[in-house]
């Protein structure tokens, strides 16, 4: 069986920009001559290509004429994956359906994103996004610019349904640069303390800047093989994977952004024949600091410890019980979306982590969320050799 | 295009408001400029549907009826806005935000009606008004404890 189980068996990276610079298209060959590098193989071995581009920031994201500019040959398997932040996971998921079918050999998957544009922030660049029609354009006509402000209505439900407190997102932040300091593709690399957090601006309350994400622009490419023949001699083997999408309407009387997710780590564990217990780390999609506590409860990851006690007492930091985000996840490491979480829990199984390598890991929980919440992705990792 | 005939919105440049002619949304807002909360429902079954949802999924139905709605409900949740986007937002403070259950059922995402209204706690009870922005009424909250609408006396 572990033979035939889909591994990862190429990781490549782009360095991880702050600065307006190459375009998606650039960085995805970059990413994918890197992945198929450290795989062994070039781009006439590849017969499978999967990309992925975030929604609506600008007009060139990566699509799949990719194929054709990128240097591949005739492939067997094309196609774009959109599911929001669970794409990085669900690209995984169809590398390997169509390994286990034959519909494919050996598959790359990438993702690419250049936010950042000259002469805008980031958060500029999201806030101008969004149009004048529908349901977006009314509420960007109430003062709902970008995703802060909805990710505020979030924390602020979520912490008056849980008794969170901004402590609890302040140890969330912490934490996390603690892990970012041990991580040279971090972008922010400076030790931050709960003053140094209470002095970020704050975005919308109670979210500060430093609960935010920080967007790069960079790519990240993925090569998925089931052929022991092939690729990186670490074998990252894909245990199990599981999805979620709760379909919550936004009623009165009920909750839109909670629930959900849990169902997609347990299908994800049982595929791999895991208990939580087994989980050496945990890498979860963490596009503002709220959500890790929020994905901690709905996992059911903290042995029924509400989440916020769990981080403050160290459960996700360096020696806690499920080392959590070790690159600095997207707060610190880098937004790159779903391949972030990805590419660090590779980095930790290969146990190329440096000086935040989680000592012995050799599984780990992959986790991707996707709009506001309503998409959940798991995906269970193991290091076979 | 001649000069606009109405006053600019406290909050908002003009630019965001909604192309009303072209929208989706058009019945809110047609309702709204003549102050009537207009929300849609499933023609068939009654349900409250999303702003953009053309099936229902209770009962599988196409007819999607939109109908004016008692202008009433709690607040969901709330934040305080303080980034504001150069060009998009001219208010010169912290503006609230607030995202409110309807007693239709429906929820909607809103700002206040005036700049000085601080944003209600969760599960505090508002009315809806409207203010004018680009010349399109756009749904408003207004704290309905009457102490809670003077900023200051």
């Amino acid at each position: 069986m572990t033979a035939q189980a889909a591994a990862l068996v190429g990781l490549g990276m782009t360095p991880m920009s702050l600065k307006p610079g190459d375009t998606p298209l650039r960085l995805a060959c970059e990413a994918t001559r890197s992945a198929l590098a450290d795989a062994g193989l070039t781009h006439s071995d590849v017969d499978g290509l999967l990309v992925g581009s975030s929604q609506g920031v600008r007009p060139d994201r990566l699509g799949v004429a990719f194929a054709a500019q990128g240097g591949f040959s005739d492939l067997r398997l094309l196609e774009h994956v959109e599911i929001k932040g669970a794409t990085t996971i669900a690209m995984i998921q169809r590398a390997q359906l169509a390994l286990e079918t034959g519909a494919a050999r050996t598959v790359v998957c990438v993702f690419a994103d250049a936010p950042l544009v000259a002469g805008k922030g980031a958060g500029s660049t999201y806030a101008h996004s969004g149009g004048r029609t529908g349901a977006r354009g009314l509420e960007r006509a109430s003062g709902l610019l970008g995703s802060v402000p909805t990710y505020a209505l979030l924390t602020n439900r979520w912490m008056h349904l849980n008794a969170g407190t901004a402590e609890d997102l302040c140890a969330v932040t912490t934490v996390t640069r603690d892990w970012a300091l041990g991580n040279p593709d971090a972008v922010v690399r400076t030790p931050l303390d709960a003053d140094g957090y209470f002095a970020s601006p704050m975005i919308a309350e109670p979210l500060r800047r430093l609960d935010c994400a920080r967007p790069v622009n960079g790519a990240v490419a993925v090569v998925v093989s089931n052929d022991p023949a092939v690729g990186h001699n670490v074998r990252l083997a894909v245990r199990g994977v599981g999805r979620d999408h709760p379909l919550r309407h936004r009623r009165a009387g009920r909750e839109s952004w909670f629930g959900g997710g849990r169902r997609a780590v347990d299908d994800a564990l049982a595929a791999a024949g895991m208990a939580r217990s087994d989980l050496d780390t945990a890498q979860l999609y963490d596009p503002f600091s709220v959500v890790t506590l929020l994905l901690l409860d709905e996992y059911n990851l903290t042995g029924g410890v509400p989440a916020g006690e769990f981080v403050r007492s160290g459960g996700t930091a360096k020696g806690g019980a499920l080392p959590t985000n070790t690159g600095g996840g997207q707060l610190s490491g880098f937004y790159l979306q779903g391949m972030t979480p990805l590419a660090e829990a590779m980095i930790q199984l290969r146990d190329q982590g440096g000086d935040r390598q989680v000592a012995g890991a050799t599984t780990a929980l992959v986790g991707g969320i996707g709009g506001r919440i309503d998409h959940h992705a798991a995906m269970i990792l193991e290091r076979t050799a | 295009m001649t000069a606009a005939q109405h006053a600019p919105d406290w909050l908002l440049d003009d630019g965001l408001a909604p192309d009303v002619n072209h929208d989706p949304l058009a019945p809110l807002y047609d309702g709204s400029a003549r102050g009537e909360l207009v929300l849609p429902f499933c023609g068939s079954c009654g349900r409250p549907l999303d702003l953009e949802q053309p099936v229902c999924d209770g009962c599988g139905s196409f007819e999607c009826v939109w109908r004016a709605v008692e202008p009433a409900g709690t607040v969901h949740s709330a934040t305080v806005m303080h980034r504001a986007e150069p060009g998009l937002v001219h208010a010169d403070a912290p503006y609230p935000i607030i995202d409110v259950e309807l007693t239709s059922g429906h929820r909607l995402i809103m700002t206040t009606l005036e700049s000085t209204m601080l944003p209600p706690t969760i599960g505090a009870p508002v009315r809806i008004a409207f203010r004018i922005l680009g010349g399109v009424a756009i749904p408003a909250a207004q704290p309905t404890a009457p102490s809670e609408t003077e900023a200051t006396s």
